[in-house]
């Protein structure tokens, strides 16, 4: 077992270096700028008291260095400084946001992940049959299309012309739980559309090559029935492949809820990002950014975390 | 001793079909066989021969991406291909059972070796958990295994392969089948563990009067085993008769072309007596690969010009590694190596375009070692140009002579491409690009083991001739004695990393040897049906591969 | 029940007991399944719904006849070798090239084609399509035919100049450090790890927010775009030259000469916007490429011939060009075909977001933008170049699976 802690702990202490890494290029990514966030908030009009006033205010005054470790001290304590456009305290204007991005990336997740291993297995067991064919190309139209288009797409025929749900998915605090399904079910099933196929492709994929072992043919070989293949000597070895991409898609989700928030007008993360971009509100900017990144990587290291627990090679040592 | 009983297995014109691009082509085209119980069967052939789909067409079994097509295959009176698939599934296992070539990748890595041994015997509900767990250990105290009792409680990877290789022949006799499939059981072994496996097997197999299969490209392991031997070519059958028969009357051109002893022998050439230094002297060579334990210990023996050594050795004895040493792959941790009494740099990054050019390469397998996009013009011509400086008719001129020197007909190959030629035509476009750099050295890395006899003798034929025209020396690397019987001059055995013993061919092969060159040159099989049986009588069963590797004192008067 | 309803079934019902007469398995398989959930659709949305499938299955059959066609007109106009790789297509891959063709011929012929210019103002806002404007107008009064029709050029170019940029840095360091290995090997891959580790969109934003606004002029962008093509270009020199001196001298002088004229010819074509994006995207995409340039060149680099051309003393650049690059054209081709798609995708999803390509060049992202409240109206209008831009990445997409099946099966 000590060989698998071992394991473990080498691979988190790469998810924390890399994670330190991008805080580093997204922190100084923003000082590449011509003169400084100051100019940048005040503007072509500013007269140079001002601006030293504001720099002293933000703290510009003080070496690259130092004002990034202060950042990252901050940031680890999830306080990520001021918005510049509206004054207020970052954290707080993307808490909530970030738990309403959460809520719909479970509820995509929910249904996508369970649709999608369930089908993928199933394509890979009738691989080469017509199903197998219409299944790759259905999978492959849906991963080609943007995310817009298979929003506006629902929107157009669920919510416009057939009204079954609402087009767009305003939240309000007094929504009930199954309220609160019903108004975000058509972002989520955007979501849902583009991740299973995703995964579908994949989890086939991971179940033929598998199917291709040389133990597989054994099993038959010895009479398995081909229930017991699957259960008994496919699925114990599957399990690395399948977290791997669960984990791969759940990523993934991170970005396809971006485009997905600003069809659907939903108060997610993802939508203060965009705004804070084209407003240029840097510490906003940069804190969407650590987070969406910081999730990536953790959602990476789970899979890897994963395949590691269930490699029987490493769970019993020599 | 033919068992004239019972017919087990009947197949009629077997004919099976494969799919690629895009339409079925035959396999297998029509083949005959008939097995009686307790009889062993031997198919053999060369790759490609078809005996691998054959046998598992014995269990009516098609893998994915073949088809078995309008034939018979007729089981203890049960007609396989006409049988349900629920009806064919209840005979695996149970009563036809398969052992694999690689133990390794067919034993499933998720459960443990006794859980996979019982799963036949539980599932057929033939005897309880606790019962078959016994069975199996019985059956692995029987195939000689270290630790019966436990060694089953281990996880695949926990094994070694000829251990395993024992523990999944166990597993095939776990429901007491009357047919085994063995599909190049000991292929993937060295020689010295090979005979533990065999002799196991066959053990077993007479315990139990078991009808077998024993599917093999190795004429000597199949005379051990089989009662009978059926020779295969491309899908059809040469000829069949019993192993005896066979041997000393075969009746087919064929037939007769695979058991021709290797007839080529080169005179022994002897060291120079007026004092020229050795071509390639390896001095206490000790090296690793990155981060990686020891591979190469004191490694140091001499090659002259003109001269043939054979280095001999396991899997991971370090033969190859001693190779990529002299040529600068791999730069040696401790220790040099001297080319005409002069360092030779160790990293082949700094050795003058000279040094390069005078030391090179053949490699065991023609089909990557020739870039497949390339014409044979352009791989032949391209040591010559950049050596030599070579350009337009000159260059020309010398491809053509050089693929005169291999004996193919230049105006036919030179526009070829590598995919276009036989396995030994590769070879020796292997040779001539070697031969381009005009070198004095040649590295001969298992250049014959992966071609047939008869083609692997023309090979030798064809280096010894080079040999003596440009007065080369060889470093032949390999695991095959007859090889080392034919065309070394002297011999250089390793094992471990360490060389154990060295000196001119007729004195290695005279006894007294040192203990594991005696124990490899006994583990050679050979062509007689006898040669097994006399082995374990001589030695007895518990002195033969591993565990008579182990035995080895390292105090031996023979140890160098 | 309709008479079209009445038809509907008996045509489904006839061709699947045709199939099973005729042992057809999996067509039998696949009418019959249509006509089992028909009865479900037609239930719950009524001859409206069989309708739509009726139409949907005639323009399957439609692209199918094309595709079928536009494959036999490939095979006869190729030549030998190409016309026997042709005829193993299937049909989605021949419909896959027949797209790629037709958007080729509208983007180079785009103002031969589109009846008006990109930015012509020709009535009102939204107004209805009629004899004069196919699609109709859109937020401003402009053409959407016409602007579809030039968003195949500015869109698709884009894409494809970000890919080739990409392709560039990543393959080439892909090469070298499957030949070199070492330090350099490590280096480059573990950079590539942590700018692969922020999701693509992302980062993205994050470079077009500091390099988006002000920074989008001639001369940052000129610079960048040269300090882009000279890391790109040392890797050629380092190849090339590997310890000559003088070599690196000459190399690096044409280098600065090559960056510097590409930059400038960049900048004719496109305006600093777009180059910033181009290098945004490039930035991103260029670690992908390495990864799998990397794992297809590694695979390569072990065999035994690569060995001999190493032990002859063969320089780098012989090995990347004689030696490995032959081995591995066709898994390159096909990832150049899905590195496409994704950085097609990522334009057009910035774009729509409003910080891709800007206006008033036509662009398919920023037009289903523009025109989006057009959808709360029930108008298609506005999906029409979202369908663009999913039909290309479709088709490139059956093309490259066509090809990775095929460069997977050869090994077979």
């Amino acid at each position: 077992m000590g060989d698998i802690l071992g394991l473990v702990a080498k691979r988190l202490g790469l998810g924390l270096i890399i994670l330190l890494v991008i805080s580093v290029i997204i922190f100084f990514m923003v000082e590449l700028l011509p003169g400084d966030i100051a100019e940048a908030v005040l503007g072509q009009g500013a007269t140079p008291e001002n601006l030293a006033a504001l720099r002293k205010e933000m703290g510009l005054d003080q070496p690259a260095i130092v004002r990034y470790l202060d950042w990252l001290s901050g940031a680890v304590m999830l306080d990520f400084g001021n918005s510049i456009v509206t004054g207020t305290s970052v954290s707080q204007t993307i808490s909530e946001r970030f738990a309403n991005t959460l809520f719909l990336a479970t509820y995509a997740a929910a249904i996508a992940v369970p649709i999608s291993i369930v089908l993928g297995i199933i394509v890979a067991l009738l691989r080469n049959s017509i199903f197998d064919r219409v299944a790759n190309v259905a999978t492959l139209t849906s991963i080609s299309s943007p995310e817009f288009f298979l929003g506006y797409i629902l929107i157009l025929y669920l919510a416009v012309k057939t009204s079954m749900f609402p087009a767009i998915a305003s939240l309000s605090s007094d929504m009930d739980f199954g309220d609160l399904l019903y108004r975000t079910f058509l972002p989520a099933l955007t979501l849902v559309l583009v991740v299973t196929a995703h995964m579908m492709r994949m989890t086939r994929a991971a179940i033929i090559n598998l199917l291709a072992s040389p133990y597989i043919e054994m099993a038959r070989l010895k009479g398995t029935p081909p229930w017991k293949v699957i259960v008994k000597h496919a699925l114990p070895n599957a399990w690395a492949p399948i977290i791997n991409v669960v984990a791969l898609n759940l990523a993934y989700l991170i970005t396809g809820v971006v485009l997905v928030e600003v069809v659907f007008v939903y108060p997610g993360i993802g939508q203060a990002l965009v705004d804070a971009v084209s407003k240029r509100d840097f510490p906003v900017v940069q804190a969407c950014c650590l987070i969406f990144a910081a999730t990536f990587i953790l959602l990476n290291l789970a899979a890897d975390v994963g395949a590691i627990l269930t490699n029987p090679r490493l769970r019993h040592p020599k | 001793m033919i068992k004239k009983k019972d017919v087990l297995l009947k197949i009629r014109d077997l004919k099976i079909q494969g799919y690629s691009d895009e339409t079925w082509v035959d396999i297998i085209k029509g083949i005959d066989l008939t097995l009686h119980r307790g009889e062993v069967m031997g198919l053999i052939g060369e790759s490609g021969a078809g005996k691998s789909t054959i046998g598992a067409a014995c269990m009516g079994y098609a893998r994915d991406g073949t088809r078995i097509v309008d034939s018979s295959i007729e089981f203890d009176g049960m007609e396989l291909t006409t049988a349900t698939e629920a009806d064919r599934r209840m005979l695996r296992g149970s009563r036809i059972a398969y052992v694999a070539q690689s133990a390794a990748a067919s034993f499933n890595p998720a459960h443990k070796i006794i859980d996979q041994h019982t799963e036949a015997p539980l599932q057929y509900r033939l005897k309880k958990r606790m019962e078959a767990q016994e069975d199996a250990m019985e059956l692995y105290e029987k195939l000689r295994l270290p630790n019966p009792q436990e060694i089953g409680f281990r996880y695949p990877h926990q094994v070694s392969g000829g251990q395993l290789q024992r523990a999944m022949t166990a597993m095939a006799m776990s429901c007491r089948p009357d047919l085994i499939i063995f599909d190049e059981p000991t292929t993937a072994l060295d020689v010295t563990t090979q005979i533990e496996v065999l002799s196991a097997i066959r053990d077993i197999v007479d315990e139990f009067n078991t009808a077998a299969i024993y599917i093999t490209h190795d004429l000597a392991v199949v005379a051990q085993m089989a009662d009978t031997i059926k020779v295969l070519l491309k899908g059809e059958e040469v000829e069949e008769a019993s192993t005896r028969e066979m041997l000393e009357n075969p009746k087919e051109d064929y037939t007769k072309s695979l058991w021709a002893v290797r007839g080529f022998k080169s005179p022994q050439r002897h060291r120079p007596t007026d004092g020229t230094p050795p071509l390639i002297s390896v001095k206490n060579v000790d090296a690793s690969y990155t981060g990686g334990e020891k591979v190469l210990d004191d490694v140091s023996f001499d090659i002259y010009p003109g001269m043939t050594v054979a280095v001999v050795g396991e899997s991971g004895s370090g033969k190859s590694t001693t190779a990529r040493v002299i040529t600068g792959l791999l730069p040696p941790s401790k220790g040099e190596v001297l080319f005409k009494g002069e360092p030779f740099p160790p990293d082949y990054r700094n050795r003058t375009k000279d040094q390069l050019r005078q030391c090179q390469m053949i490699y065991q397998m023609a089909d990557t070692a020739l870039n497949p996009k390339v014409r044979i013009s352009e791989i032949i011509g391209r040591p010559a140009a950049f050596y030599s400086g070579l350009k337009g008719v000159a260059l020309k001129n010398r491809i053509d002579e050089l693929l005169d020197l291999i004996e193919l007909e230049p105006a036919q190959y030179y526009n070829r491409y590598p995919a276009e030629l036989s396995g030994g035509q590769k070879q020796r476009i292997g040779i001539a690009r070697a031969l381009a750099a005009e070198p004095t050295f040649i590295v001969c890395d298992e250049v014959t083991s992966a071609l047939d006899q008869l083609v692997a003798e023309g090979i030798l034929r064809l280096l010894d001739r080079l040999q003596n025209e440009l007065n080369l020396a060889y470093m032949f690397i390999t695991h095959d004695l007859a090889t080392v019987r034919s065309i070394a001059d002297e011999v250089v055995v390793m094992q471990h990393g360490k060389v154990v013993e060295q000196g001119p061919k007729d004195e290695m092969f005279t006894p007294p040897h040192h203990p594991y060159t005696d124990l490899l040159l006994s583990s050679v099989p050979e062509m007689d049906p006898d040669w097994l049986t006399t082995l374990l009588e001589e030695r007895g069963v518990d002195n033969v591969g591993d565990a008579a590797s182990a035995k080895i004192d390292p105090k031996d008067a023979k140890v160098t | 029940m309709s008479v079209f309803v009445i038809i509907y079934y008996t045509l489904l019902l006839g061709a699947s007991c045709l199939a099973a007469y005729f042992n057809k398995r999996s067509a039998f398989l696949l009418i019959f399944s249509l006509t089992l959930v028909s009865f479900i659709l037609g239930i719950v949305g009524g001859p409206g719904a069989l309708r739509s499938v009726a139409i949907a299955a005639g323009l399957l059959a439609l692209a199918a006849m094309v595709s079928y066609a536009f494959r036999e007109f490939l095979i006869v106009i190729a030549s030998t070798n190409m016309a026997k790789e042709l005829r193993t297509a299937p049909l989605t891959a021949a419909f896959g090239m027949f797209v790629i063709f037709t958007y080729a011929i509208a983007g180079i012929f785009a103002p031969v084609i589109a009846p008006f210019g990109e930015a012509e103002i020709i009535s009102s806002a939204f107004a209805p399509a009629d004899e004069t404007m196919l699609l109709g107008a859109d937020q401003l009064g402009r053409d959407m035919f016409s602007r579809i029709i030039y968003g195949a050029r500015n869109t698709v170019a884009l894409a494809l100049a970000g890919t080739v940029l990409a392709f560039l840095l990543g393959a080439l360091a892909g090469l070298l450090a499957a030949v070199n290995g070492g330090w350099f090997d490590q280096l480059i891959a573990r950079t590539s790890d942590v700018i692969m580790s922020i999701p693509s969109l992302i980062f993205a934003l994050l470079m077009l927010s500091i390099f988006g606004g002000e920074l989008a002029n001639d001369t940052t962008s000129f610079w960048l775009l040269t300090g882009f093509m000279m890391v790109t270009g040392l890797l050629v020199v380092t190849a090339v030259f590997e310890n000559n001196i003088i070599g690196w001298a000459i190399g690096l002088a044409a280098l600065v000469g090559v960056s510097v004229a590409f930059a400038g010819f960049m900048l004719i074509i496109f305006n600093p916007s777009e180059i910033i994006l181009v290098l945004v995207v490039a930035v991103i995409y260029s670690p992908r490429v390495f990864r799998l340039t990397r794992a297809v060149a590694g695979n390569v680099v072990v065999m035994d011939y690569i060995e001999a051309a190493k032990l002859r003393g063969e320089k780098t650049w012989y090995l990347i060009r004689r030696e490995i690059l032959p081995n591995s054209t066709a898994p390159l081709v096909a990832e150049f075909g899905l590195e496409f798609c994704f950085v097609f995708l990522l334009i057009a999803g910035l774009s729509f977001l409003g910080l891709g390509i800007q206006p008033p060049t036509a662009d398919w992202g920023s037009m289903v933008r523009e025109n989006a409240t057009l959808v709360s109206f029930g108008e298609i209008t506005p999906l029409i170049p979202a369908a663009a831009i999913a039909l290309l990445t479709v088709a490139v997409n059956f093309v490259v699976d066509w090809m990775l099946y095929r460069s997977s099966g050869l090994k077979v």
